[in-house]
């Protein structure tokens, strides 16, 4: 499982991205939101890289931005694309970033939302390849179906409107449309949270269907940390806009380094009611990246935050076998994982 | 088990709530009975769809057209005397007085529960005037006191904040607040932490066990999450389209879970720390519309144990087993053909 053997796909490096807020009548700049700020991360060829945190993060702005639905303030995304070399999706042109966005692709959160309900499945599913690929016709239509046996859609749906459809089917319509321009990378943003558990289990087993057969490597943004564990090779945890830990996701479940991770790992209910629950319960409040705390954004809820942490932001650093992490106390803290809490 | 036991709170007796839509006949609760214990809780498992928040709102009588009660008893023991919630007239005063007063319900949306003219004091201070007879100054205090009890900094500061100035977990508390404030036997709770981060649903959590244990009340906690209920409930009835499938403590739930379907609930979560597999074990097609309910036993088309001509054909009854729970499938009725036994 060492991820240096691997050939990236995706490396970001120090990507920023500040939103300037305003105030007033005139919307006078007044400060800035550092929804991400300065994260650094690679996807190799075929891997799962689970983006977790909770809400106000950054790790849905990160999706975005790798897609350029935000143009980022600073840092590089470099597309490591087979035939063309490494792209920067920074910094690419409107062509460049057609193409790029034929091979990474997005899955959302909400299926009722991100499908168009007055398009049929075959014009949704198609029309990636009818703008991009130029297909029409009987080469459309055939393409389509086959994109729809693929997520496990009966081809009877083709002309069927996303109203009657499920959530977990229209879930579905969303991978094969996301799958339709064969692309290297999907983006998924919580691409579980919205469906039933009996259904969250079938899109899950797609998903990685679909990687063994394709070769996919997905960013996988989710909150829910079982669903993360089950799916990822690597998992990356943040913290108001930056990434306070890093690795392979046993190291990361079985020995965290960084007490955020610790107390997000207690904090999940577990569904098994007999265990002695050593429930790490954090004081307050994930605080807003506009105002966040100074040094360590943290410190004002860890239980061992000291006067360093008030002043030095921690940077991530290399903690052996591939497991970075932010803490200044990083080495001297043993912390509890998922078999201790 | 007997409904009418003195430990008894509140006993739902074959409960039907259907929607009577221009579709059709939409049976969303279907037979439903339970009891909740006085000071217990009582999770209420199951996914969108299986009529878990319809039968919460029943208990307040606060289904509304085209839904309707169509029979059944909701029978409160809390007062004096016996009171069928179903039988009083919808705007009776008795009907009012418990709702709120002694039956209170929070929701999965703290965003959308409170109302955002109001001051959260405001809203706190708004049950309390209605249900006790005090003295505005005394309200005041009250209020305050119930804001700090739900761990909320600075009560007298938060009783002028409007919802908006709160995050998604402080709106929570304050719900709890006004839920709390005229200290309710039963709670009613809706999801309480679905719409809430992982950090603060913890928190909420702890909150209502201690809550509960301060104010002795019992909670109905309704929720699809497996590991929420095992944090909270004693009890737990498991729901599939309308019906009660299973019932049965915490701990046979996840050790020996009975129902084809709660067996496979199980298997298809994922959990921490097991890296065994790198497949789930997926239930099967979908949860079909309750509109369009199937024949005999509503989960036959997704069961893994189905038995043609017998599940697709008869309506399962409740089997009470030795130890006391209930299950609602043919594998466990001794009295048919081709059954089997699980236990051994």
């Amino acid at each position: 499982m060492s991820t240096s053997s691997a050939t990236p796909l995706l490396t970001v490096e120090d990507l920023r991205m500040h939103h300037p807020v305003g105030a007033g009548m005139m919307q006078r700049r007044t400060g800035v939101v550092k929804a991400v700020d300065g994260i650094s991360f690679t996807i190799p060829i075929g891997r799962t890289l689970g983006l977790v945190g909770e809400s106000g993060c950054g790790k849905t702005t990160t999706g975005h931005c790798i897609l350029r639905g935000h143009t980022p303030t600073a840092g590089r995304i470099l597309f490591h694309d087979p035939d063309r070399g490494p792209l920067d999706i920074c910094q690419a042109d409107r062509r460049t970033l057609a193409y790029i966005r034929q091979k990474v692709q997005m899955v959302f959160q909400d299926p009722y939302s991100s499908l168009n309900p007055r398009m049929t499945v075959q014009e949704i599913v198609g029309e990636p390849l009818r703008v991009n690929q130029g297909l029409s016709g009987p080469a459309l239509r055939a393409r389509v179906e086959e994109l729809l046996t693929v997520v496990g859609l009966h081809v009877s749906a083709m002309n069927r409107f996303p109203h009657a459809f499920s959530g977990g089917q229209r879930q579905r319509l969303v991978i094969a449309r996301a799958l339709s321009l064969r692309p290297a990378l999907i983006v998924a943003d919580e691409p579980v949270s919205a469906l039933d558990v009996s259904i969250q289990a079938q899109t899950l087993n797609l998903l990685q269907d679909l990687q063994e057969r394709y070769g996919l490597s997905y960013l996988f943004i989710a909150h829910d940390l079982s669903v993360v564990e089950h799916i990822s090779d690597e998992v990356a945890v943040m913290y108001v806009g930056r990434i306070v830990e890093m690795g392979p996701t046993y190291q990361v479940f079985d020995t965290p380094r960084h007490p955020y991770t610790s107390a997000l790992l207690s904090a999940v209910p577990r569904p098994s009611p007999s265990r002695t629950h050593q429930r790490i319960i954090l004081q307050g409040e994930v605080p807003n990246p506009a105002n966040p705390p100074s040094g360590c954004a943290f410190h004002p809820r860890c239980r061992y935050a000291e006067d360093r942490c008030r002043h030095e932001i921690p940077v991530l650093q290399a903690a052996g076998d591939g497991h970075k992490v932010a803490c200044h106390f990083a080495d001297s803290l043993s912390l509890p994982g998922i078999g201790q809490v | 088990m007997s409904a009418h036991d003195a430990s008894s709170l509140l006993s739902v007796e074959d409960l039907h709530v259907h929607f009577h839509t221009e579709q059709g006949t939409v049976q969303a609760v279907n037979g439903v009975s339970f009891t909740v214990g006085r000071g217990q809780t009582l999770g209420v498992l199951g996914e969108s769809g299986c009529g878990k928040s319809v039968t919460g709102f029943s208990l307040l009588r606060l289904i509304r057209p085209p839904g309707r009660i169509e029979r059944g008893r909701i029978v409160y023991h809390g007062l004096d005397t016996e009171l069928d919630l179903v039988q009083e007239p919808s705007g009776s005063a008795l009907l009012r007085q418990v709702r709120g007063g002694e039956i209170a319900m929070i929701f999965q949306e703290p965003m959308t529960s409170l109302d955002p003219v109001y001051t959260a004091g405001n809203q706190v201070l708004e049950a309390i005037n209605y249900h006790l007879d005090v003295s505005q100054a005394a309200a005041w205090d009250m209020a305050v006191t119930m804001l700090g009890k739900v761990g909320l900094p600075e009560p007298q500061r938060i009783m002028h904040t409007y919802p908006h100035q709160l995050s998604g977990g402080m709106r929570q508390r304050v719900m709890i607040a006004i839920a709390l404030a005229c200290h309710p036997q039963l709670l009613i709770a809706d999801e309480p932490t679905t719409a809430l981060d992982v950090t603060t649903e913890a928190q909420i959590l702890e909150l209502l066990q201690e809550l509960q244990a301060d104010l002795q009340m019992a909670i109905l906690f309704i929720t699809h999450d497996l590991g929420v209920i095992a944090e909270m409930a004693q009890e737990v009835i498991v729901m599939y389209l309308g019906e009660i499938v299973e019932r049965t403590d915490i701990e046979s739930l996840f050790a020996e879970p009975l129902h084809p379907y709660t067996r496979a609930l199980l298997e298809s979560i994922p959990r921490l720390g097991t890296r065994d597999g790198r497949r789930l074990q997926a239930i099967e097609g979908i949860v079909p519309s309750p509109a369009d309910i199937p024949r005999g036993c509503t989960f036959h088309p997704r069961c893994p144990d189905f038995m043609p001509g017998l599940c697709d054909v008869h309506a399962p009854t409740p089997q009470t087993l030795t130890d006391g729970r209930q299950v609602q499938c043919f594998l466990y009725d001794d009295q048919r053909p081709g059954v089997r036994n699980l236990q051994s």
